[in-house]
């Protein structure tokens, strides 16, 4: 991968997102790859400590989703 | 924490939030492409909240 | 200013003898100028050590976060409000406390004073009428306007008069309206920059932390048994000043205080480099009135906005 790919953080809940990026994925829809996923167990879970770190440690872009 | 990151000085484009169901894999696959392109639209520019080595040992 | 050090005084050994409490938090002058530090009253004979002025500064809901003990405290109207908060969060319970509500006028800046004399200073009257401030040292002596040298969040006040308490020690101040202060001025300064020039504008105001967290110690909000900047496992935010921590430290710590804060300026007060650290909580606070219409500590009986949902939540952000 080139260094210009974006990496992008999400956290998606696992009852929601995390079930819907699972469909896509049975369903074999195309998505971009820059996606790495985090799995939470709800997103009550997340906090913004999370965020941070991410973004500390060189995610270009944060997403939540639940 | 949106707002707040904002006004720190980093861009909109790098945080986002949505709503998916685990029924909705098209918005699902829809949305991960809005996330993509803006974050495409950012990537020339440097990343602020990356830790980078200390300037002054 | 001395009518009010004789009252609390007088409440305090009254309270203390009748065994209505088992201590009084109030001020006492501390051992250099304009540095009053709080002090615990166990008993009538302590009580005459107790002062009040323009340097009562500090945020004394600090104090009793988690005590047992029933407690006097003496409180100003930021100090009232951060009661109400801690009562509200399970902090320290309302039948514990007697509070010795104190109107206020604001308090005195000490970092404005400082850089404006030549030398050090050594000594610091205010006027009985509380329209002046006479500061003085080795070879100078000057007198400031009071209202030129207040605290930026004391000139912003909203609340002067204690919003809970069981006694009053003076007749209430009058209240500084919408209309004649201009809170978020300042903050909508900074709303208006480009993202480039936030981040520049940020970069400048916390270059010089050296991260000795006095504004941590010094909010009575954040009493969390381990801070995250302690936490090792794992390791949120790195612990030497660079600048990328730096950030985050003063990010999570204002943003820990989303909903609570009440203005005190404790924090900026503390600060030996005399940063503003307010600029990020001010700007939390705006967001918290414009979307939820709420101010902290005015209320023991509601929750604040970040613990609780309403279907009418704005959710602009949400895709």
């Amino acid at each position: 991968m080139s260094e210009k790919e974006p990496k992008i953080i999400s956290f998606l809940c696992n009852w929601c997102s995390y079930g819907a990026a699972d469909l896509a994925g049975v369903s074999r829809m195309e998505y971009p790859s820059n996606i790495r996923v985090i799995r939470i167990p709800c997103t009550g879970r997340m906090s913004p400590k999370f965020v941070l770190a991410a973004f500390r440690q060189g995610a270009d872009a944060v997403w939540v989703s639940g | 924490m949106k707002n707040l990151l904002e006004h720190m000085g980093i861009e909109p484009g790098r945080l986002h939030f949505s709503w998916i169901s685990s029924a909705e894999s098209t918005k699902f696959v829809e949305v991960a492409k809005q996330v993509t392109e803006a974050t495409l639209a950012l990537t020339s520019k440097e990343k602020k909240y990356m830790k980078t080595k200390p300037k002054v040992a | 200013m001395t009518s009010y050090t004789d009252k609390i005084r007088e409440i305090s050994k009254r309270l203390l003898k009748e065994g209505k409490v088992d201590m009084v938090i109030g001020f006492a002058k501390g051992s250099v100028p304009m540095m009053h530090q709080p002090m615990f009253a166990g008993n009538a004979g302590d009580v005459d050590r107790f002062a009040w002025d323009g340097n009562c500064g500090i945020n004394l809901a600090n104090y009793v976060t988690d005590r047992k003990e029933k407690i006097g405290i003496v409180a100003k109207g930021c100090d009232a409000r951060n009661l109400a908060v801690h009562i509200v969060e399970n902090k320290i319970s309302r039948d514990q406390l007697y509070i010795i509500g104190v109107p206020c006028t604001g308090m005195i800046d000490r970092h404005k004073i400082t850089a404006r004399v030549p030398g050090e200073i050594e000594a610091l009257v205010e006027d009985e009428a509380g329209k002046t401030v006479t500061v003085s040292g080795a070879g100078f002596s000057e007198t400031f306007d009071r209202a030129d040298v207040l605290q930026e969040n004391c000139a912003l006040c909203m609340h002067r008069n204690p919003v809970i308490y069981d006694e009053l020690i003076a007749d209430e101040v009058p209240e500084q309206s919408e209309k004649e202060v201009d809170r978020y001025a300042a903050v909508r300064k900074v709303e208006e920059m480009s993202p480039d020039e936030k981040w520049a504008y940020f970069e400048d105001l916390l270059s010089d932390c050296i991260r000795c967290y006095a504004c941590r110690n010094a909010c009575p909000l954040c009493y969390c048994p381990t801070c995250f900047v302690d936490e090792s496992k794992p390791q949120w935010v790195g612990k030497s000043v660079d600048p990328t921590d730096i950030r985050i430290f003063h990010f999570l710590r204002a943003y820990h205080c989303a909903g609570r804060c009440t203005d005190c300026g404790a924090c900026v007060r503390s600060c030996p480099m005399g940063i503003n650290v307010r600029a990020l909580t001010k700007k939390l606070e705006k967001d918290c009135l414009e979307n939820f219409g709420w101010e902290a500590g005015l209320t023991t009986d509601q929750r604040p906005p970040l613990d609780t949902f309403k279907p009418d939540d704005p959710e602009q952000f949400i895709k």
